[in-house]
């Protein structure tokens, strides 16, 4: 297949981009339908409560109200790990911002205003608002009925305020601890919210049509918005299609269902269509944030500078409801576990329920604290035992054989010859002297991130006038790996140009089942799926040809959009002269496609409470920067910035250097300014773009990038996901560039020029965390939950 | 109160209460969806048009303040197939990716490009870009695409 790998390499234009530069695309938000009602969310106020009283009469007489819906409407709840999410509050208010009532009506106007109509009175109960709180031994549980709930997928231990607690075991770490001729280096670290601020907020509109659903949604999803509006509705999952139009940017937010259940019953009630939109100030308020945690990392090393163990405690506040953040727990462990050769292991991830808006995906999710504390944990060691930083890290990290936290046997020499590539990038990449009295900071650090495999499908139709239609349930959220990469996949293998292949949007009832886009697995997972399609209809159309041809299949080669017996140009047939041929005399030619997750093993008895033991397909970033840090006012001016990322196979290298760019500077922001956190009462305090600072086109630099071709993959043509790794390792980076410039060591992010003033002045001492035990054991729930 | 005003070039008529957001007399009236309505608050740039000439945020700019005013929106600045400049800068550098900043930057580029009113440099396209975000792309590209459209590369 080296030459179809080889076909498929191109810097395709994206097919989307002229409408949107036109204003012509139609997002969610865009969309309207004759009759369409709009819908509005009452939500509460109060982050803990009681609901005393929710009497809705007075509302559904308001002006154009056509349908009120509350938690009578959707009795089901749903979840990841644990099924713990009502749609609705139901009794119990757990956040600020919980939905309580949904109306639908002529008019937002009149939406609106039939919300304040509703009458509704809670009882505040306690609330617990941060991890410290929620782990007292006192603490009001978020979940007194937590036992009770269904579980999803076995294996994690619950207990209290604990939603989920994921663990790896290695070797005996109590020994290696214990020994006389280790250095130990024992560091903590918190991190805050970072909300992901898609453009397109969290949109949907619902109709509901001889007795099915119809749901448009602006989601990365379909299939689990399908499956999840079954699941709170209380219907079958077969009654429910979804339709995805162009996303407006989702990094994660989308990576779940959201506003869709409510439309959907206000449709059904109304026999409307029905348009739901989240305003900005609820998209800040309610967003599936990257999760604020906090972690210890204590390592032991050895006389010859290696790593003998480790130990790890990871928090996650997973906010009222488990969600993503119970499968992500999983994540601790190839993360925080990654990039270094470890002899013994022991690490710990919770998430933890608070009475706060509850935590989602975002991009390189749970990847971006976790390789924070571990880059920055790494220079401390390499500070204590007198190592220069790279030389420890070369020495450490992962290569060919060698084994990962959870025993997983990794393949391939690859973080090594990527740090070579950065000092020659850098080398070829130098910044000025600074001569203005800033301090200048630099730094290198590794990362490990993956591509969340898993199951998709695809179907190619052949068209008889040599078209090919591809039919998957991907979603174009703005990555362009629909609209690059799996065209060109297919069309390298039919021996047509990417333009002649039409990619069919989203829809869960013309295509299989597919996890969704996110986690870096289009190009892998779907573009698996969408070259077996392919395949399988180059084999139907070869047998046709070779049939017409009278000449045997594998003296055929397809190119150009013709096949040809091969060394004799011109003695074929067209594709389409051949697609017609067989529409005719037996039918349409159509093939299909599956993928589903390799399920590589980890090492027997390491893992437990883990939704993934070990990588089908590992990642590897190295990111390089310097940066100029202003003493007097705590700025942090980013000089020069460099990645090196493991691509496996790049198909559309321009793409790609487009995706490295974004997640870099996304990094930026959650490195340097980028703040969400929960004030006194609950709120969110950043519920605006005033009051929470994204990058603009004055913070950023062009990053110098390079591409590392060649570690083993098992995706189509060799690839990886390249969209989500970019901005794993940016925070570390930054992080430890600043401890460089200053000599100080910095253990939160983000690094405003408040606190980079606070470590220059060291009036903020190192966080220490008294809910995070000593003993670890003391950290985890007992063995018998 | 009937406001009239140029809209793409067509004189036209509304009535709607004066303090109405320009923006949603747009996309709610006229179905011209382009601009975007994302944050509300003047910050983010999506919902750019011209007033005049001149890049306003539509979002902070009532129906009335436009009275007699002329109009154009990203829709407007395209009637033919064939893309203007800008346009084709920023599709030929692949600088798109979700896309739904890209009317509004369009729409200030637009302006920006024209002779005299900023310096063909990288750092003068960022200024010009301040009341601009993008969350998807890093900027760069559409630095790269403005400074072509700039030297008449495009």
């Amino acid at each position: 297949m080296s030459e179809v790998a080889e076909r498929a390499v191109q810097n395709l234009r994206r097919r989307d981009a002229r409408d949107k530069l036109m204003g012509r695309t139609r997002y969610t938000i865009d969309r309207g339908d004759r009759g369409m009602l709009h819908a509005a969310l009452l939500r509460s106020d109060i982050a803990s409560g009681k609901i005393r009283r929710l009497d809705v009469s007075r509302a559904a007489a308001m002006p154009g109200v056509r349908a009120i819906a509350t938690a009578a409407d959707a009795p089901g709840r749903a979840g990841l790990g644990i099924a713990d999410h009502p749609l609705f509050a139901t009794d119990i208010v757990r956040y600020c911002g919980e939905p309580i009532a949904a109306v639908a009506a002529d008019t937002e106007a009149q939406a609106k205003a039939a919300l304040a109509a509703i009458a509704v009175e809670i009882e505040p109960l306690p609330a617990v608002l941060g991890m410290a709180h929620a782990l007292a031994e006192d603490a009001p549980l978020v979940h007194p009925d937590w036992p009770s709930y269904e579980l999803l997928h076995a294996g994690g231990k619950r207990g209290g305020n604990v939603a989920w607690e994921a663990s790896v075991d290695r070797g005996d770490v109590d020994a290696v601890f214990a020994r006389d001729d280790v250095t130990i280096v024992e560091t903590d670290f918190e991190v805050c919210r970072q909300n992901h601020v898609s453009f397109e907020p969290r949109a949907t509109v619902a109709h509901f049509e001889d007795g099915r659903f119809h749901i448009e949604s602006s989601t990365q999803v379909p299939w689990t918005v399908r499956n999840t509006t079954a699941t709170v509705l209380g219907i079958p999952p077969s009654a429910v299609r979804v339709t995805v139009p162009p996303v407006g940017g989702g990094f994660g937010l989308k990576f779940d269902c959201a506003l869709e259940p409510f439309a959907a019953i206000l449709a059904r009630k109304s026999g409307r269509p029905v348009r739901l939109v989240n305003s900005r100030r609820e998209e800040m308020e309610t967003c599936l944030f990257r999760e604020n945690a906090q972690i210890r990392i204590r390592s032991a090393i050895a006389p010859d500078g290696t790593i003998a163990g480790r130990e790890a405690v990871v928090l996650m506040d997973c906010g009222a409801y488990g969600g993503e953040q119970v499968f992500l727990t999983t994540m601790t462990a190839h993360t925080l576990g990654g990039n270094y050769k470890l002899g013994a292991a022991r690490i710990v991830s919770r998430a933890v329920y608070t009475n706060t808006a509850p935590n989602g995906a975002f991009r390189a999710c749970n990847g971006v604290y976790n390789t924070f504390a571990l880059e920055r944990h790494t220079d401390e060691i390499a500070a204590r035992i007198g190592t220069a930083p790279d030389a420890f890290r070369r020495l450490n990290v992962i290569g060919d054989g060698d084994l990962g936290a959870t025993g997983q046997v990794f393949e391939g020499e690859v973080l090594r010859p990527m740090m070579a590539k950065m000092e020659t990038l850098r080398a070829q990449t130098p910044v000025a002297p600074l001569s203005d009295g800033r301090l200048h900071g630099r730094a290198t650090t590794v990362g490990t991130w993956f591509v969340f495999t898993g199951p998709s499908a695809a179907t190619v139709n052949m068209n008889a006038d040599g078209s090919a239609t591809l039919v998957t349930s991907g979603v174009e959220i703005g990555s362009g790996s629909t609209q690059q990469a799996l065209p060109q996949i297919v069309a390298a293998i039919l021996g047509l140009s990417p333009e002649q292949v039409t990619v069919r949007a989203a829809d869960t009832d013309a295509a299989g089942y597919d996890v969704g886009v996110g986690g870096g697995r289009t190009t892998v997972s779907l573009g698996a799926a969408s070259r077996t399609a392919a395949l399988d209809v180059r084999t139907k159309l070869l047998k046709v040809a070779s049939d017409m041809l009278e000449a045997a299949s594998e003296d055929l080669v397809l190119a150009d959009g013709r096949i040809e017996i091969a060394g004799a140009k011109g003695s074929g047939l067209s594709i389409a002269e051949v697609a017609s041929h067989a529409q005719l005399h037996l039918g349409p030619i159509a093939g299909t496609g599956a993928f589903a997750a390799a399920n590589t093993p980890a090492m027997a008895g390491c893992c437990a409470g883990h939704f993934i033991e070990a990588l089908d397909i590992p990642v590897f970033a190295v990111h390089d920067c310097d940066i100029a840090v202003d003493p007097d006012t705590g700025h942090v001016e980013v000089l020069a910035y460099r990645v090196v990322q493991d691509v496996g196979k790049a198909l559309n290298p321009r793409a790609i250097h487009g995706q490295v760019q974004g997640g870099v500077v996304q990094g930026l922001g959650y490195a340097l300014h980028e703040e969400a956190d929960v004030g006194p009462t609950g709120q969110i305090r950043q519920n605006s773009f005033e009051t929470y600072r994204v990058p603009l086109a004055g913070d950023v630099v062009p990053v110098a990038i390079e591409l590392h071709e060649g570690a083993p993959s098992i995706g189509p043509l060799g690839t990886k996901g390249a969209g989500e790794v970019p901005i794993l390792n940016v925070g570390a980076t930054i992080a430890c560039a600043v401890a460089n410039a200053t000599g100080k060591a910095v253990h939160a992010l983000p690094l405003t020029p408040p606190k980079v003033l606070a470590l220059l002045l060291d009036s903020a001492p190192p966080p220490r965390f008294a809910h995070i035990k000593d003993r670890h054991i003391d950290n985890r729930l007992p063995p018998d939950f | 109160m009937t406001i009239r005003l140029t809209l793409n070039g067509e004189e036209r008529e509304f009535a709607a209460p004066p303090m109405t957001p320009l923006i949603d007399v747009l996309r709610d009236d006229c179905h011209l969806t382009g601009a975007k309505p994302v944050c509300r608050e003047g910050f983010c740039g999506a919902c750019m048009v011209l007033v005049d000439g001149i890049p306003t945020v539509s979002c902070l700019t009532p129906i009335a303040l436009v009275e007699g005013g002329k109009v154009e929106t990203v829709e407007g600045l395209t009637s033919a197939d064939t893309p203007p400049p800008v346009q084709a800068a920023l599709e030929a550098h692949d600088a798109v990716q979700c896309g739904m900043c890209f009317p509004g930057m369009v729409v200030s580029l637009t302006h920006l490009t024209q002779p005299g009113e900023c310096d063909a440099s990288r750092a003068a396209i960022k200024a010009g870009l301040t009341g601009h975000v993008c969350r998807c792309t890093g900027y760069e590209r559409i630095v790269d695409a403005a400074l072509a459209v700039m030297e008449g590369r495009q």
